[in-house]
């Protein structure tokens, strides 16, 4: 898979250039702003784009600006975005209505090589990697009549990571367990809240985002 | 000294022939004149000899003066010219057609002793070549034999004869009075009415008086011309004009005089001043001045000497370039120091002593004034520096955020990554202990990454950097142990308006959550008419108010400072709303 990197510091860049290296990823460009991005893309075609959301010249949201006019026009490509600082509100406002190959995940997640590795691979496959602290935010959120409440801790678990974009075996392989336990899981959320059962892990990230936003 | 020589010369000469211009029209007009008539010429020629003295003296830098002593002289002249003398009816009837363009001339003039417009001036030049030019043309055909129009029937000869050609002097004549009283005295009329059109209100206020006198005299002059070729007037009608022309050369110069030292007349308006300041509120002074000196225009600007510069009632300062475009400065001082200035229509220039009876009774007053405008000059500085101190802080703020977030994180995060491919190229083929060693290393660092997130969320919300306000608000919300609402329609906007927004929400829910005991809230933020709305409401207890030591106080400080406002309304048992309300550019 071909992946172009955007990110400032050098040192970070050339990090994530060797992981993703060595999790067999042909890095197809290694960008320090997103003027570079941008001409990488257009002109490498990557399956995936590994994006800081802060880059020069101002540091606040450069990066996110480019990810999101790049996802408008190559919409096959994937764009995983890190930031220095994850809040729900701003993954929503950046996947706005389409979380399919979109990542958004805090900088340090880098540091749990196989997860991100993962998490790239899922993008650029076109699904999708939230981050764990924003699905927390979503869950945690205080609800007047609250359907989470039916759930039990290990059904929250496995909601939590359904809501991150992970796979059925993405989440045996997290959680220890086996698949006809995770399929039993699954089956059991949907029905407590009432959401209709998908049949592939786009249409089951969307629901359940869904659910979790309204 | 020698000037008042000068003057007493001038004065004795202008009575001395003012007295011989009486006999010789009583002497050589027998038919024509009577003792009244030859007496009201010479008066008026005095009135304007007095006049011009009197304007001399008072204004010795103003032509105005000259220019009216000189019109005495012309005036008489004029008079002179009905000698039997061949010397004298030479002379004087070359002068004597000059009193009638003197007369415009100190018209035009008033009251600046200059003429600056440049048809006036091409008007003058044109009313002086006719006056001079015609009398001498006529000079030099005039045949003694023939009668002179205005003249009984003596003959007179002219010491300028160069061949008797009747039919032309006579034409001369016919011309000259079309041209001068007729075409020349309209064009005045429509030059005086296009001044008065265009002058500022203080210089209309003093003109109109003063020329409408003028065209009353030049419409006679026109009147004058249109008869002249008529069969002759009545001799009532005849007499009428005669009397009309004096009472009109005699007002003409006691009310440019009057005009002119309007000051004396004013200043009863400046005694009124007097006692008016002594009630007028500091802000007011410049009303109660413009009043008295009749110039709606005026404005006063007070000296701070601690800025080296002029600031007006407000605080701003103010340039005093003001000199040309019709308005003019006046500075004045208390004890050698700088007071105040007065910027005013031009036309006040020529009223110095009004201007200083009303600085003297304004003076205390333009003190107590000055003292208040040094006062709002501070007064502006300090909201300046309090926005620049606010301003400045929250910068440091953000930068100190995005150095953390964009030096120490990254490197961190690289130097854990490469201690985690360490560990895993390593890969159980090295010492237990080192692999430990590493992992441990590992972790220490991803923690330090994370209390170095918290340290720089703490000093300034990155979200607020990377997502803008909406989104910032929405994570707050989020936070909120109540259900919040948000409804922010704002795009991006200048980093210390999101800060000062961002602050007053997160400070807002901080209260809403320890002492509302409110089941809801809401925020709003939105841009209306040019400035950025930021509104906290809750369903709670009410009661909250600025000084309950609530923070309300510092944030109601952090908004005033960039110029905006805090409104708190919490009735108690009501619910709270605060609504800060920030100016913003776009």
């Amino acid at each position: 898979m071909r992946v172009v990197i955007a990110e400032d510091s050098a040192l970070l860049r050339e990090g994530l250039a060797r992981i993703l290296v060595e999790g067999d990823f042909e890095v197809a460009g290694q960008c320090a702003n997103a003027d570079e991005l941008r001409d990488a893309v257009r002109r490498r075609r990557p399956d995936v784009a590994v994006v800081d959301v802060r880059m020069p010249p101002t540091h606040t949201d450069e990066g996110a600006r480019a990810a999101r006019e790049l996802r408008e026009e190559y919409p096959e490509m994937g764009v995983l975005l890190l930031s220095q600082v994850v809040e729900a509100a701003h993954a929503l406002a950046l996947f706005s209505e389409r979380p399919e190959g979109f990542g958004y995940l805090l900088k340090d997640r880098v540091l749990e090589i196989d997860d991100f590795l993962e998490a790239v691979r899922r993008v650029a496959r076109g699904g999708t990697a939230i981050d764990p602290d924003v699905i927390a935010q979503l869950l945690g959120r205080p609800r007047a009549d609250d359907p989470l409440s039916e759930l039990t801790p290990r059904e929250r678990e496995v909601l939590a990571l359904m809501a991150e974009g992970l796979s059925n075996r993405g989440i045996c392989g997290r959680l220890f367990l086996s698949p006809k336990t995770v399929e039993a899981h699954v089956k059991n959320i949907f029905m407590k809240l009432g959401l209709m059962p998908a049949s592939d892990d786009h249409r089951r990230v969307l629901a359940v985002l869904a659910f979790l936003r309204s | 000294m020698r000037g008042i020589y000068v003057r007493v010369l001038i004065v004795v000469a202008g009575i001395v022939l003012g007295v011989v211009a009486y006999h010789v029209q009583i002497d050589n007009l027998g038919v024509g004149t009577t003792t009244n008539r030859a007496a009201g010429g010479v008066v008026a020629a005095w009135a304007s000899l007095a006049a011009g003295m009197a304007i001399w003296s008072r204004r010795p830098g103003n032509w105005l003066g000259p220019l009216m002593v000189a019109t005495c002289f012309a005036l008489l002249a004029r008079q002179l010219r009905y000698s039997d003398d061949a010397l004298a009816f030479t002379v004087f009837f070359a002068l004597g057609e000059l009193g009638f363009a003197l007369i415009a001339h100190s018209a035009l003039a008033y009251p600046s002793g200059r003429v600056t417009d440049r048809n006036e001036r091409r008007f003058l030049v044109a009313a002086y070549a006719t006056a001079i030019a015609f009398p001498l043309a006529i000079l030099l055909v005039h045949d003694e034999g023939v009668r002179l129009r205005y003249f009984d029937p003596h003959p007179r000869r002219s010491l300028l004869l160069i061949s008797g050609q009747d039919g032309l002097a006579r034409f001369l004549e016919d011309a000259y009075t079309v041209v001068a009283y007729g075409a020349l005295a309209a064009l005045f009329i429509l030059l005086v009415a296009r001044r008065l059109r265009r002058a500022t209100p203080r210089a209309r206020w003093i003109l109109t008086p003063v020329l409408v006198g003028v065209v009353v005299a030049a419409l006679w002059a026109v009147y004058n011309s249109v008869i002249a070729f008529s069969a002759g007037p009545p001799p009532s009608v005849s007499h009428n004009i005669f009397w009309w022309q004096i009472v009109g050369l005699i007002a003409l110069p006691v009310a440019l005089f009057f005009g002119l030292i309007r000051s004396r007349l004013a200043h009863a308006d400046v005694g009124d001043l007097v006692l008016r300041l002594d009630k007028t509120p500091p802000g007011e002074i410049q009303d109660a001045l413009a009043q008295a000196l009749h110039d709606p225009t005026l404005e006063v600007a007070f000296w701070v000497p601690e800025r080296g510069e002029y600031v007006d009632a407000q605080g701003r300062s103010v340039e005093l370039t003001a000199d040309g475009h019709g308005r003019a400065v006046t500075r004045l001082e208390h004890d050698g120091e700088p007071l105040a200035a007065l910027i005013h229509d031009s036309t006040l220039r020529y009223e110095p002593e009004l201007i200083e009876a009303a600085a003297a009774a304004a003076r205390l007053a333009l003190q107590n004034a000055r003292l208040q405008a040094e006062l709002q000059a501070q007064l502006v500085k300090v909201k300046e520096s309090r926005a620049r101190i606010v301003a400045a802080g929250d910068e440091q703020r953000r930068r100190i955020e995005r150095d953390l977030h964009d030096g120490a994180q990254q490197r961190l995060v690289a130097l854990a990554l490469d201690l985690k491919r360490a560990q895993g190229n390593l890969d159980g083929r090295a010492d237990p202990e080192v692999e430990g060693l590493l992992a441990a290393a590992a972790d220490e660092v991803k923690v330090a990454v994370e209390e170095l997130r918290q340290l720089a969320g703490g000093i300034h919300p990155g979200i607020l950097t990377q997502g803008g306000l909406a989104v910032a608000l929405a994570a707050l919300a989020n936070k909120a142990p109540i259900p919040v609402t948000v409804d922010a329609t704002v795009d991006r906007l200048q980093p210390e308006l999101e800060s000062t927004a961002y602050f007053v929400a997160s400070e807002a829910l901080t209260n809403v959550a320890k002492h509302a005991h409110a089941s809801s809230a809401s925020i709003r933020a939105f841009v209306e008419n040019g400035k950025l709305v930021i509104e906290v409401s809750d369903n709670g207890v009410g009661g909250a108010a600025a000084d309950g030591g609530t923070g309300l106080r510092g944030l109601a400080d952090r908004v005033e400072a960039q110029g905006g406002r805090l409104r708190i309304e919490s009735p108690s048992g009501g619910g709270t709303r605060i609504r800060g309300e920030i100016p913003c550019a776009s």
